[in-house]
């Protein structure tokens, strides 16, 4: 299975910049999320690749072979490319029946008959739709139209899958499941998955490695526990995890910070500690809820039965904390707070980039 | 980025462009029908701006002491400015003023009829709904002079135009009708608006339809009267439509020519079209001027129409969540309403084809006795010796009736094929490429023809194609109906492009269907209602077209709406009755037998 390389890519729609210089590599066998906002060019990244979009500027391989190269002039088109895409809503054809949905993509390949009938009938029996072989999409359920879709994307064994958004369209329920199916057909099938999505925890839960993007420009690529833990910038930071990283206002003499009427020692583990404004960034399951410490006043408690959410006013900041187990704080309730690690520093000043990481120590 | 630009590089990347952007096939379509329609629209635009300052051969040589070819601005001077025996008057300003009356009125009446039968159909829970909204539809099926015939053979007598002969009512009832009632001004405005009622039913109706309810019910929550309702909620939201529906009916009506051509003619009533094609007549240069002051007006209102649909989207709100619509209870009104509309419709719809039967029967005009019957007119043979005027043979037995309905019927099917696939393919490239500068040209050249009313654009594809010596016969008529035809078709090809999400083709693209394949095998299926509408219309359109041909004919005998009209003139009554019958009959089973075999109606060509 290929490596997906994309060299200074960029697309413009008018004076729009969709993409903006974006290089990327996509291992062989990986499943790469593309993450951002909506807007970002994730989902034009993705058409580009698969050559449904074609680029203003660059250079797109697929294993060895260039795709797409606005120096050359060269365009192949997406039949050529050997990939397989999965529509946002499904784009199954109406007036053809699950079986024929899958099958047409194999007539048009030439396959005989009987090979296809062999295949379909597989890809039926993978799926678990076998009884419905017959039916009309809109006599289908909105779980039942994805897996006939996948089918059909999967049918002439592509070398990579392209996925837009594919669970979107499903209810919470459906979706966590058709999230382990999908990560269980990615080993089943041994292809490269290349999948968008604006939810972070698909991104999480998915993919080997994320690519974070925002207008157009990559913002960060790595493998999503590593993203979540060590964000490069603060729209990183802020968009991976749920509930959000906290975000205080501090203010550096180089050792010591002052947030929210606290004083406390950085103690860094990588970069170093500029003096003046910074913000500081800590997870919502770093901030504890213990016995000693700077004190805080509850300001609303959501008990969600496995993982508690509180809601804090620390000086003149309000921040988040997770606690696993069952709490219910009334409101107003003063607790007192202890910051585990990482803590993060971000500089505003340099578009919000991660100075620091490392550790408080409460003075 | 990196910097490579040498010449020869940018040379081979601006190679490599054009070869992409060929290589889409919406990109080739739009590229095509921009360069086509271009030819077909601008062109003849040109030469018949010309035509206003050209000397034509015959009478505008002597008139103005010119040779034939030669440019002057005499027709100008002449049209507008010549106060003599008050020429500019009677032959200009007078059928101006007329026109604006006449398409005020016929608007007026069209969305006041139309817009309360959408309401009653939509809103309320009138009985007989079904019967209602499948017969309110036929007089826009069948040919505009319908109407106006039915009303001249019912309403005329010998006391007023032409005093020829009476009609149903004289000769029956014994009532004569004034001539007011009978010819001019309030019968053309009368017929055309009922000619036009089903058009605005149509495009009220459907915002109607697709109203979310919960507008009406959030109103009813808070305690409003269904009176209030209906006058601050319901009536706002379709204003935008009613609009709409009012410049269009404006449109049509100012290019009508048919109408006041039966019922303004006998007592020389004339409007801006019918001027026209008299002024056509020795007075080329005067009528191509006129004929520029009808599009002008058409294009004014096109454009005023856009700037009203263009808000129009804030308003329709189609959701789909809240289907049920809470009906308006008629109560005890509802039975009398449902059967005064019934009878109405019956009147303006069924009616007038067995008069038309009725009068293709009788030999001597106003005697409705049995004895006076007869099928002569009809299958009669060697009628010389029996009639003092007229053809020798029945309708169904002469051959030129038959060329003519076989004329009619290719002229209708060549003009459909045309433009049905050019709309499909406009709708495709239009719609693929939306946003586009290139898809929003061709989008625009496709309406244009819309923009001219039919008489003009047949004139100004006459003085197109004398300046092209093979343009004629056949060709030419298929020609300008192709063209003429081409918007309603472009638009419901757009429609049913822009409802199909374009997920859908490239699903197919992916595994590589090529082109031709994902047209026949998966757009068009999907959508193959409302493309067949976009045949349908042009079809039935064509098969009942007069205007746009009736300048362009090699001779009156060539398709059926222009002998039906030279029969008329020469006053043969019941042959032209009989064959005004054989047109309607021809064209309501087209209509019916589309529209049972494959789900196509006219509704969906009108309807966006």
């Amino acid at each position: 299975m290929p490596e997906i390389t994309l060299q200074h890519v960029t697309k413009r729609f008018g004076r729009f910049v969709a993409v903006d210089d974006l290089s990327l590599v996509i291992d062989n066998n990986a499943f790469i999320t593309l993450l951002g906002p909506s807007g970002c060019g994730k989902t034009t990244t993705l058409r580009m690749i698969a050559g449904l979009e074609v680029p203003t500027e660059g250079r797109i391989l697929i294993g060895d072979r260039v795709v797409f190269d606005a120096d050359r002039g060269i365009n192949l088109s997406p039949d050529k490319r050997d990939v397989g895409f999965l529509f946002q809503n499904y784009a199954l054809w109406p007036h053809m029946t699950v079986w024929q949905n899958i099958a047409f993509g194999l007539e048009n390949l030439k396959w005989d008959k009987a090979r296809i009938r062999k295949r379909v009938t597989e890809l039926l029996e993978m799926l678990r739709i076998e009884d419905f072989e017959k039916r009309y999409p809109s006599e289908l359920s909105g779980g039942q139209q994805q897996r006939v879709a996948i089918a059909r994307t999967l049918a002439p064994n592509p070398q990579v899958l392209f996925m837009d958004e594919p669970l979107s369209n499903l209810d919470a329920k459906l979706r966590t499941e058709m999230r382990t199916e999908l990560k269980r057909l990615h080993r089943d099938t041994d292809s490269t998955f290349v999948y968008v999505t604006h939810d972070q925890l698909e991104a999480m839960t998915l993919s080997t490695r994320v690519c974070i993007m925002e207008d157009g420009h990559l913002r960060q690529y790595a493998p999503p526990l590593e993203m979540y833990s060590r964000p490069a910038s603060l729209f990183v930071a802020g968009f991976m995890g749920n509930p959000p990283m906290n975000f205080l206002e501090a203010e550096s003499d180089g050792q010591v910070l002052t947030f929210a009427g606290i004083r406390a020692r950085f103690l860094p583990r990588e970069g170093t500690v500029r003096t003046g404004k910074l913000v500081l960034g800590i997870r919502p399951e770093a901030v504890m809820i213990t016995d000693h410490g700077p004190e805080a006043r509850v300001w609303s408690t959501l008990p969600s039965g496995m993982e508690t959410t509180v809601r804090l006013r620390l000086g003149d900041q309000t921040l988040t904390s997770v606690v696993f187990g069952n709490l219910d704080y009334a409101p107003d309730t003063l607790v007192r707070l202890q910051f585990g690690s990482p803590a993060l520093l971000f500089d505003r000043e340099q578009e919000g980039a991660k100075i620091c990481e490392g550790s408080l120590e409460i003075l | 980025m990196p910097s490579n630009a040498s010449p020869g590089n940018r040379l081979v990347r601006t190679g490599g462009r054009i070869r992409a952007w060929l290589s889409t096939p919406a990109n080739l379509i739009l590229l095509l029908f921009l360069i086509l329609l271009l030819v077909l629209t601008l062109y003849p635009l040109i030469t018949m701006l010309l035509e206003m300052f050209t000397v034509h051969i015959g009478r505008e040589e002597s008139l103005t002491g010119l040779n034939a070819g030669e440019m002057t601005l005499y027709h100008f001077q002449r049209l507008f400015a010549t106060a003599k025996n008050n020429y500019s008057r009677n032959q200009f300003w007078t059928p101006l003023l007329n026109t604006m009356a006449v398409s005020v009125t016929s608007s007026l009446i069209a969305i006041l009829f139309g817009g309360t039968v959408a309401f009653l159909v939509t809103r309320t829970d009138m009985k007989y709904k079904k019967f209602v909204s499948s017969v309110f539809v036929f007089p826009y099926i069948m040919p505009s002079w319908t109407l106006a015939l039915f009303w001249e053979t019912f309403f005329k007598n010998v006391n007023i135009g032409l005093k020829t002969s009476n009609g149903i009512m004289a000769s029956v009832f014994g009532v004569y009708a004034p001539e007011w009632f009978v010819y001019g001004f309030f019968p053309i405005a009368l017929v055309l608006g009922l000619h036009y009622a089903p058009f605005a039913y149509i495009l009220i109706g459907g915002i109607l339809r697709n109203m979310d309810a919960n507008l009406e019910e959030a109103a009813t929550i808070l305690k409003t009267r269904r009176f209030r309702i209906l006058f601050r909620i319901t009536l706002p939201i379709v204003r935008p439509a009613m609009l709409s529906t009012f410049l269009l009916v404006f449109a049509s009506s100012m290019s009508a020519y048919s109408v006041p051509v039966f019922l303004g003619s006998p007592v020389r009533y004339y409007v801006l079209s019918t001027k026209m094609k008299a002024l056509m007549d020795g007075t080329k240069g005067q009528a191509y001027i006129m004929v520029g002051v009808m599009i002008l007006f058409g294009a004014a209102i096109l454009l005023l129409n856009q700037k009203v649909t263009g808000s129009r989207k804030q308003f329709t709100t189609v959701t789909g969540k809240s289907g049920q619509i809470s009906r308006i209870r008629l109560g005890r009104a509802n039975r009398p309403l449902a059967l005064i509309l019934v009878i109405l419709l019956i009147l303006v719809a069924v009616v007038p084809l067995f008069t038309f039967a009725l009068e293709s029967v009788i030999v001597k005009a106003g005697d409705y006795s049995l004895s006076n019957m007869t099928l002569d007119f009809w299958i009669g043979q060697n009628l010389q010796e029996r009639l003092d005027q007229g053809d020798s043979t029945g309708i169904l037995l002469n051959p030129k009736v038959w060329s003519a309905l076989g004329f009619s019927l290719g002229l209708a099917a060549v003009c459909a094929l045309v433009a049905g696939t050019s709309g499909i393919l406009v709708g495709y490239g239009v719609a693929r490429r939306r946003g586009t500068r290139m898809s929003n040209w061709v989008n625009a050249l496709s309406f244009f023809p819309y923009l001219m009313p039919s008489l003009a654009f047949g004139a100004i594809y006459l003085s197109m194609s004398s300046r092209i010596p093979w343009l004629g016969g056949f060709l030419l008529l298929a020609l300008t109906g192709s063209v003429k035809y081409l918007p309603f078709a472009s638009r419901s090809g757009v429609n049913a492009m822009l409802q199909l999400s374009g997920e859908i083709e490239e699903a197919a693209v992916i595994t590589g269907v090529p082109w031709y394949k994902r047209m026949a095998r998966i757009i068009f299926p999907i959508q193959r209602s409302t493309f067949l509408s976009g045949y349908l219309l042009p079809l039935v359109s064509c098969m009942r077209e007069l205007s746009l041909f009736v300048l362009i004919v090699p001779t009156s005998n060539t398709i059926l709406t222009t002998m039906l009209m030279q029969y008329s003139e020469k006053g043969w009554a019941q042959f032209g009755n009989a064959i005004n019958l054989l047109i309607i009959l021809v064209v309501l089973i087209i209509n019916f037998t589309v529209n049972k075999l494959t789900g196509a109606s006219i509704d969906k060509g009108v309807g966006g």
